[in-house]
């Protein structure tokens, strides 16, 4: 038999049939070592599982279109694919119009979007009745639903107008199918108005003259006179008296004027009718947030894009689940990018959320170490009376020639088993616990880190041996003489 | 041939001289009894043969090596290399078997050898006990354990410190019948007692008293 072989079989010797005194210590380090594996995994799963947690408080980064660039529903595509999709909670596309409610000749903000990843960015929107599903439905913020007295299953209409905004040059709102309205001096300071629509090449289709202002029987003929009216009818503006009209006879000065107040003539109406596109909506939702949003409409995006005969986006919130220093490269790759998107972080929340979390790892570390330096002590203790315990057996066998060394390894060897055995049992249990833990407060479940159990097993040894360090001290000190005092 | 001789040894703890300039020799081979009441002496002595103490002063020659001088690192080797013991309280590994008892001799001499350690517990009638704790052994079993363990490494000299204080008469016999197999063989046994039966057993006893030998006694009826 060889030395190491008699050498275990003294130490699992000692370690079996002496089992209470060292059930103690092996109990001692198992739960130390549960604790350690649990805690180290919890530590490692905190962001992850904090991360969901914080990712209900909306999302932490915005995508904007840069400077004379346009964010697009194929733009925004581009954009993501900076950011592992595994940590993409969720990304959400926003266009924000004003629609007109014909009803109630009233005009409202509303957002279109993708309403799956609505519920992702925005977990804490409280929906009463359902998010929209099919085409047609809209959400209404609660504001907005107490002001018009709608419930979940009204109809209403909305009307998109595009935006016209003023032009400098009359021309500029002679655009096809306008409607027009102008007025000019006329005979002794008299006005004349004019009303005129176009057709879809531009070209006057109807013209109505208003000439009361002018003398009766000379200008006011402008009004009536069929051949001199006719004669606008298909012409493009601006006209000249002359060349494309003669003036009525006896009239010219009030001529003049008609043809002066065509050529002024400006859009009377913001949106030309025919580019008006409206629909009925059904309403299957009121939003209550508390906030901003209960003012708004909310309808599926290609709804919209079906009003406004775009693809434009305005904004797309995203909920990341990353670590702020990871928030901040994504955003830069993004920026980098073609894609002519630049992404903010929204501050708040990823500051907050480093903040939490940086206090909660440092709060389970000192658990940790904490719990660590328990165990040692138990062990220590426990092989402190293990040591005194064994006096006798201690000083019979350097009494038969044992070396200090040998001494030393025996105990070692000793704590150090029972530190593996404990640490193999921990690491076990500690999975359990962590997952426990998990499923209790963030009420999710973990994965088993598999290299944690070689590593809890070795921290296990060390700790047990260190443990055992004044204990052996104590154990080499003793006199082999005592055998012999017949004690 | 001497195998141990003290010139002049003296043990002093603070004012007590618990060996005062003691001279005794013992031969190769030879069966010393050392005798005296408590407080003679016989357990310093002991110790200091056993090389687990040091004389105050004097030399202490075994085997023609003065250890009175060694380091304990030395004196460990020497009592390991040279000494088999047996005590009177048996002193046995409690959660070893008896086997593994002897064995843990050879493990910190040379190395363990089953085969070895079951034949010396043959040798002291126990080889069918072998696989027993301890505390399933009665006393003279645990004490005949405690022979084998000592003769296990052939070492040259055996001390007994009162090998037959715990045991009853039939016991004490088989223990003194293994004595003088080992004394027949060859083995240098020096046996601390103050059971003068078992000191008559030996060649010569040596009696203590106050820290000196008092006088020298050889049983002429050694060996009938």
């Amino acid at each position: 038999m060889s030395k190491r072989k008699m050498f275990l079989r003294m130490i699992t010797a000692s370690l079996l049939r002496r089992r209470s005194r060292m059930l103690i210590a092996l109990l001692s380090i198992a739960i130390g070592a549960t604790i350690l594996s649990g805690l180290v995994t919890i530590y490692y799963d905190v962001p992850r599982q904090m991360g969901a947690q914080f990712r209900s408080y909306g999302a932490n980064m915005i995508l904007v279109a840069k400077e004379g660039e346009s964010l697009t529903t194929d733009t925004l595509q581009d954009a993501l694919g900076a950011i592992p999709e595994d940590q993409l909670v969720g990304a959400t596309p926003y266009r924000y119009v004003r629609l007109d409610m014909t009803s109630r000749q009233q005009s409202f903000t509303t957002a279109g979007t993708d309403f799956t990843e609505v519920q992702k960015t925005s977990p804490y929107f409280s929906v009463e009745g359902e998010y929209p599903q099919a085409e047609n439905e809209i959400l209404l913020g609660k504001e907005i639903a107490d002001t018009i007295g709608a419930k979940v299953g009204s109809y209403v209409q909305l009307t998109w107008r595009p935006v016209v905004t003023a032009h400098e040059n009359a021309s500029d709102d002679w655009v096809p199918n306008a409607r027009l309205s102008g007025s000019a001096e006329g005979f002794n300071a008299g006005i004349v108005v004019v009303e005129a629509t176009l057709d879809e090449e531009g070209k006057i289709a109807t013209l109505d003259i208003d000439a009361s202002s002018q003398t009766p029987e000379i200008g006011g003929l402008v009004e009536t006179d069929r051949n001199f009216i006719s004669r606008f009818i298909g012409q493009t503006l601006p006209v000249s008296l002359g060349e494309d009209v003669d003036a009525v006879s006896g009239a010219t000065i009030s001529s003049q004027a008609v043809v002066d107040a065509l050529n002024n003539a400006r859009s009377t109406e913001k949106g030309s009718a025919a580019a008006e596109r409206s629909g009925y909506f059904n309403v299957t939702g009121i939003l209550v947030t508390g906030g901003e949003e209960e003012s708004y409409i909310y309808m599926n995006l290609e709804d919209l894009e079906g009003l406004t005969n775009d693809k434009l986006l305005d904004v797309a919130e995203l909920s990341v689940s990353a670590n702020a220093e990871q928030l901040e490269e994504y955003a830069k790759a993004i920026d980098g990018s073609d894609a002519g998107i630049t992404a903010r972080l929204v501050k708040r929340v990823t500051r907050s959320e480093t903040a939490v979390l940086g206090k909660l790892q440092a709060l389970v570390f000192l658990v940790t170490v904490v719990v660590l330096l328990l165990t040692m002590i138990c062990v220590s203790t426990t092989m402190m009376a293990v040591v005194s315990e064994r006096r006798r057996e201690i000083g019979l066998r350097k009494a038969l020639g044992a070396p200090d060394n040998s001494i030393r390894a025996e105990f070692l060897g000793e704590g150090m088993f029972l530190g593996g055995l404990g640490g193999l049992l921990g690491g076990l249990l500690g999975f359990v616990f962590a997952q426990v833990v998990s499923v209790n407060v963030f009420g999710s479940s973990i994965t088993f880190q598999p290299l944690l159990l070689p590593i809890t097993l070795l921290v296990s040894m060390l700790i047990a041996a260190l443990s055992c360090l004044l204990p052996i001290k104590r154990a080499v000190a003793i006199d082999p003489a005592l055998v012999l005092k017949g004690e | 041939m001497s195998l141990l001789e003290l010139k002049g040894v003296s043990k002093i703890y603070g004012e007590l001289k618990a060996l005062d300039n003691v001279n005794i020799h013992v031969d190769k081979g030879e069966w010393v009894a050392i005798m005296g009441p408590s407080g003679s002496g016989k357990s310093t002595m002991m110790n200091i043969i056993g090389c687990m103490d040091k004389p105050s002063s004097g030399e202490v020659l075994l085997d023609g090596v003065d250890i009175s001088k060694e380091s304990s690192k030395a004196l460990t080797d020497i009592r390991r290399d040279k000494i088999g013991l047996v005590f009177q309280q048996f002193h046995m590994v409690n959660y070893l078997t008896a086997v593994e008892n002897v064995m843990v001799s050879q493990y910190y001499h040379s190395m363990p050898d089953e085969e070895e350690a079951l034949e010396a517990l043959g040798r002291v009638g126990l080889r069918e006990r072998a696989k027993h704790l301890p505390s399933q052994l009665s006393g003279g079993e645990q004490q005949r354990v405690c022979v084998a363990r000592a003769l296990i490494n052939h070492p040259e000299l055996i001390l007994a410190d009162e090998p037959t204080g715990n045991l009853d008469e039939a016991n004490e016999n088989i223990v003194l019948d293994l004595f003088r197999q080992l004394h027949d063989e060859g083995t240098t046994l020096i046996v601390v007692t103050h059971d003068p039966e078992v000191a008559e057993a030996a060649q010569r006893t040596i009696v203590l008293e106050h820290g000196r030998v008092a006088r020298e006694v050889i049983n002429e009826n050694f060996g009938k």
